[in-house]
């Protein structure tokens, strides 16, 4: 630097003259070190022309290093030292350039917002935020009452024992349904005298007449009665367990629980009032009851497995079910004509209690995993269904279980058999419509099972009004006209 | 998955045919069967996701399905 401006000097001043001048400029020069100073000092240094070179200099070697030092102290500088026109221009030129000056002003136009004046303006009037000491005192409120609210507002313990109920049953309307039961009752009495016949018929018939009335439509109509069925079969499961047992046990604690049943209606009173119902009663019922109870249910299905294992899903049907029909007439002897007419009726057109009851049973399955019952549970409804037809194919039903998770093949009412629809499809469509939906597209193993059901219901029922509709139509093809009058039935 | 067919055209067939009393199945009632299908898994997962928000569960459980897929089924029944 200083050479530089010697040599400026040099040519500029005359030879003599130039010891003295770089004399002056030896003395002068430290101090430009400190470019500020130099600007205002750099005037006084000799009068030549070249003078302001130094405070230009200083300048320009900051505008040609802007970015070396600290933004700051350099701009202040500038701003007090530039003079020049172009030094000027430059400036500008160069803030133009940087984005942080736009972004400041950008910030300054948000600081600005109408909302930052309301807010200060808040402020200045209202400094103090006792306020918000206000809030704390509603909150606790708010909390105490919100709970009650969402659950159940006007009753609590009314809500929480319906709840259990539903979900035992999966529905609460089903769970009323129980006047069946009420009218068996009254028969029950008149056939009190001949005791333990009528109790054990009296819990059968219950059962048995309830899903034969749903059967008659379609399974999907009466998704509770089926739940409620799944729980009568396993009484009645248990009944022709306990016929043997209790034949060989006692008679009369059979008499006396039908009487209990007689004069009790809801489930839950006759469990209390036969602790081997009860097992059962809690195991199909209840997910919460039946903990208790589950410890009997292990010792019976370990009874029940041994004979089904011998035959596998894939056996005939039809012999199964010969088999269970005999074995349901010999063990229904006590049982009412109803009991005998289901055979007959299977062959008729009220085969459709029949087949329905395999379709329950088969969506009782994926239920079972559903309904977070555990594995045996499912197997126990899956059983009570099965016993309405047939006692044995609840013994297949555990191990026809594990072969349905992989390749299910299912027997309708017609004795057709047909594979299960796809779990993965169901999935992938559920999912892709919970996306549309906007929900958690995450799709639980139970909702999958759920769904799974509704699925089978939902083909059971198509399958069975394109029939209908079909033969309607005189023929026996089902033709895409029937499946768009079914489609144009869409409430 | 990316190898798996849209749906299960013969397994479609097979259900409905069992639950026709076998009927046999014109050329393309399959697929409008599995058509309306798809209306009632939607009309299904759209009730579920609304009944699982009223009850304050969070995206679709088995319960909300189990709550609504009766009179979603009732819909579509002919």
């Amino acid at each position: 630097m200083s050479d530089s401006a010697r040599k400026k000097q040099r040519t500029t001043t005359r030879n003599s003259e130039a010891p003295e001048n770089l004399r002056q400029l030896a003395g002068v020069i430290p101090k430009p070190s400190t470019p500020f100073r130099r600007a205002s000092s750099a005037g006084l240094t000799p009068g030549s022309r070249r003078t302001p070179t130094v405070t230009i200099r200083t300048p320009g070697t900051a505008a040609r290093t802007p970015r070396g030092g600290p933004g700051g102290r350099p701009a202040a500088a500038r701003r007090t030292a530039l003079t020049t026109p172009h030094a000027i221009r430059a400036l500008r030129e160069r803030s133009a350039r940087t984005p942080g000056h736009v972004r400041r002003r950008s910030g300054r136009i948000q600081r600005e917002t109408p909302r930052d004046a309301l807010r200060q303006l808040s402020r200045v009037l209202k400094p103090n935020p006792r306020q918000i000491r206000v809030s704390p005192e509603p909150t606790p409120r708010n909390a105490a009452l919100d709970l009650p609210d969402v659950e159940d507002g006007p009753d609590l313990v009314a809500p929480r024992l319906s709840m259990p109920l539903g979900d035992m049953y999966d529905d609460d309307d089903s769970f009323h349904e129980a006047p069946p039961r009420q009218s068996l009752l009254p028969d029950i009495p008149d056939d009190a005298d001949t005791g333990t016949m009528h109790s054990l018929e009296f819990g059968r018939r219950a059962l048995s007449e309830d899903p034969r009335r749903m059967f008659t439509s379609r399974v999907s109509e009466r998704f509770a009665d089926l739940n409620e069925l799944g729980v009568d079969g396993d009484e009645f499961e248990i009944d022709g367990t306990f016929i043997n047992r209790r034949a060989t046990v006692d008679v009369e604690q059979l008499f006396d629980d039908a009487v209990d049943d007689a004069l009790d209606d809801t489930t839950t009173e006759i469990r209390a009032l036969t602790g081997r119902r009860d097992g059962h009663a809690s195991d199909i019922n209840l997910g919460v009851f039946g903990e208790s109870d589950e410890p009997d249910e292990p010792t019976f299905r370990f009874v029940i497995p041994p004979r089904i294992q011998p035959q596998p899903q894939e056996q005939a049907p039809p012999d199964e079910e010969e088999s269970a029909e005999e074995q349901h007439e010999d063990e229904t002897m006590n049982r009412d004509v109803e009991m005998d007419d289901q055979p007959e009726l299977e062959a008729s057109d009220e085969d459709a209690p029949g087949g329905l009851e395999l379709e329950g049973w088969e969506s009782d399955h994926e239920e079972g995993g559903d309904a977070d019952l555990q594995a045996y549970r499912g197997e126990v409804s899956a059983v009570d269904r099965s016993l309405l037809q047939q006692i044995p194919e609840p013994q297949t039903g555990p191990k026809k279980r594990a072969g349905r998770r992989r390749k299910e093949i299912q027997e309708n009412k017609f004795g057709h058999l047909y594979p299960s629809f796809p779990e993965a499809t169901v999935k992938r469509l559920a999912t892709s419509f919970a996306k549309s939906q906007g929900t958690k597209a995450k799709i639980s193993k139970d909702t999958l099972a759920a769904l799974m059901q509704a699925t089978d219901w939902y083909f059971q029922q198509v399958g069975e009004d394109l029939a209908a509709y079909s033969q309607h139509g005189g023929r026996r093809i089902i033709e895409e006209r029937d499946v768009v009058t079914l489609m144009k039935r869409y409430v | 998955m990316a190898p798996t067919s849209l749906y299960p055209r013969n397994t479609v067939k097979k259900i409905v045919k069992a639950h026709a009393d076998d009927r046999p199945l014109s050329k393309n009632v399959d697929i409008l069967i599995f058509l309306n299908y798809e209306l009632f898994l939607m009309e299904l997962v759209k009730e579920a996701s609304i009944a699982s928000k009223q009850s304050g569960e969070r995206g679709i459980t088995a319960r909300s399905v189990r709550k609504v897929r009766e009179n979603c089924l009732r819909k579509f029944k002919g």
